[in-house]
């Protein structure tokens, strides 16, 4: 038969194409990143901003290398990566399949649905205080808050992503008699996959503000801590070195989410 | 006279419009499809093909009349499988799963399960992708695996809506035979909605022109072709009557679009 070829040629090609534009505009990101953190340097070493108020990328090496010293930055930096992480999974897991087997009860769903989207309204760094007070100080508390900040996103994502099913596909699985626990398993999962994984990237960042912003009301570890600390005592170096680090923890998460979203969704990439 | 294989009898269709008022659909239709039989329903569009899509597929249930599924030769219950113009495969499975999906949705899928689709993926040459995944086959591929989906669950009937119509006209000639071929291997009856009356006319053995409002059967034509040999999508166009039955269709669809021109309006 004539049409019996794979259309697998161009795709390499295509993928390759990519490839090169991303590594095009991450080198552009890093020329332009090294331009304005040597200005930064050059402006604050010639006194041409003040240096306690700004602080300098050479403080900043400084800094980092007192704290990996005395051995603060890298418990502090495990500290807020164990809350944010604990805080997402907790959070999102049970956002994601609680949205997820809703779709079993239409009914409840909308309720359930109204209600997210109220706790989603909610400044959750409101919470804050509440969260410490019924779960203290410690990193209990901050894995809390992670959680309660990506709860509700999970939920009305996942929610919407199984009642969003391809209407002829429902259809199709209803004439083969499929039962809904087959349909749940073999439809509205796998389908609801690429949506769980962007939902999952976009919670990567409210976990991270939980946990340092749970941090920064009371504790006694943490980057949140840390910065918080270092902010009050005018000590700026310090505080960009926290910021650098938690920009580096997101991006790493992000990469992490994106790496298993190539391996579990590869149908989508391979388009 | 064997029992028919679908027989829609009396059946009467009306969707309630938004402002409450009810819209008739369907009024006492009547037809029955025989076994190994091809029958098209044509019709405008807004004549109810889809709504009567939904009706025999058991998607919708009749408000009115019977839609029964005759037994098979052996006296076990029949079953109605059907394909669209979409090809519906799961992109998160290979060919053969996807190829198999009728069957593992209502039992556990056996090595012979397993052994059937691979040979009737062969046979419409699919062989050699059977462990590819969809997006990397073209159309006329991916309505074959389709194809194959439908046929593996061994219906009695097989409804078609507009399966063929976004594929390139080489390869719908080619998957017509296909469906042709259907009552030669197991005498499957096949029912085939659709607007393109080339089709209708090349692949049934009887077309029902479905007109008016609430939709009746206008016509119900048992399509003669004088071909030599078995009809193939091919010789069917070619043969002397072709032309006559597609003025003959036309003017039936036509005439009515010219009568209810008004109403449209």
């Amino acid at each position: 038969m004539s049409d019996v070829t794979l259309s697998t040629a161009p795709l390499p090609r295509r993928a390759k194409r990519h490839a090169r534009r991303d590594l095009t505009s991450i080198g552009a990101v890093a020329a332009i990143m090294i331009v304005l953190v040597a200005l930064w340097q050059i402006a604050a070493a010639h006194g041409w901003i003040n240096g306690q108020l700004f602080g300098s990328p050479a403080g900043i090496v400084k800094t980092a290398q007192i704290a990996l010293a005395q051995g603060t930055l890298v418990p502090d930096t495990l500290t807020t990566l164990y809350e944010t992480v604990v805080g997402l999974v907790i959070g999102s897991g049970l956002g994601i399949g609680l949205g997820l087997l809703l779709w079993f009860v239409p009914r409840v769903s909308g309720v359930a649905e109204g209600f997210s989207v109220l706790l989603n309204s909610i400044p959750k760094i409101a919470l804050g205080p509440l969260i410490v007070i019924w779960f203290g100080s410690d990193m209990t508390s901050k894995v809390w808050l992670a959680a309660i900040s990506t709860f509700a996103v999970a939920m009305i994502s996942s929610c919407a992503a199984a009642r969003e099913v391809d209407r002829d596909l429902l259809n199709l699985f209803r004439s083969f008699n499929a039962r809904p626990s087959m349909i749940f398993r073999k439809l509205i999962v796998p389908s609801a996959l690429p949506w769980i994984f962007s939902t999952l990237r976009v919670n990567i960042g409210f976990a991270l503000i939980g946990a340092v912003v749970g941090e920064y009301i009371a504790s006694q570890a943490g980057l949140g801590h840390a910065v918080f600390v270092a902010g009050s005592l005018f000590d700026l170096n310090t505080v960009w070195l926290g910021i650098i680090v938690l920009t580096l923890m997101a991006t790493l998460l992000t990469w992490i989410v994106q790496f298993a979203e190539k391996r579990i969704v590869t149908w989508k990439t391979k388009r | 006279m064997p029992v028919a294989r679908l027989s829609v009898t009396d059946l009467t269709h009306t969707f309630e419009a938004e402002h409450g008022g009810a819209v008739p659909i369907f009024a006492g239709l009547d037809f029955s499809v025989g076994s190994g039989e091809i029958v098209s329903i044509v019709g405008r569009s807004g004549a109810g093909k889809s709504t009567l899509f939904n009706l025999i597929s058991g998607l919708l249930p009749p408000q009115a009349g019977r839609i029964a599924v005759g037994p098979r030769a052996d006296g076990t219950p029949g079953r109605i499988a059907y394909m669209l113009q979409k090809d519906l495969l799961l992109p998160w499975r290979s060919v053969l799963e996807n190829a198999v999906l009728g069957i593992e949705l209502f039992r556990k899928v056996t090595a012979h399960d397993l052994e059937r689709a691979r040979h009737m993926l062969a046979r419409y040459g699919l062989g050699a992708v059977a462990q590819a995944y969809p997006h990397s086959l073209s159309g006329g591929m991916r309505q074959r695996v389709a194809l194959t989906r439908t046929l593996l669950v061994e219906p009695t009937l097989v409804l078609l809506d507009e399966p063929f119509s976004a594929l390139d006209y080489e390869t719908r000639l080619a998957l017509e035979d296909d469906v042709m071929a259907l009552r030669q291997s197991n005498g499957t009856s096949v029912v085939l909605v659709t607007h393109d009356i080339e089709e209708a006319i090349a692949m049934s053995d009887r077309v029902i022109i479905l007109g008016g409002r609430p939709a009746r059967i206008e016509q119900a034509l048992d399509i003669k072709l004088s071909v030599e040999g078995s009809r193939t999508a091919i010789s069917a166009r070619e043969a002397p009557e072709f032309r006559m039955w597609h003025a003959q269709i036309w003017g039936a669809l036509r005439g009515h679009s010219t009568q209810l021109g008004g109403l449209a309006a």
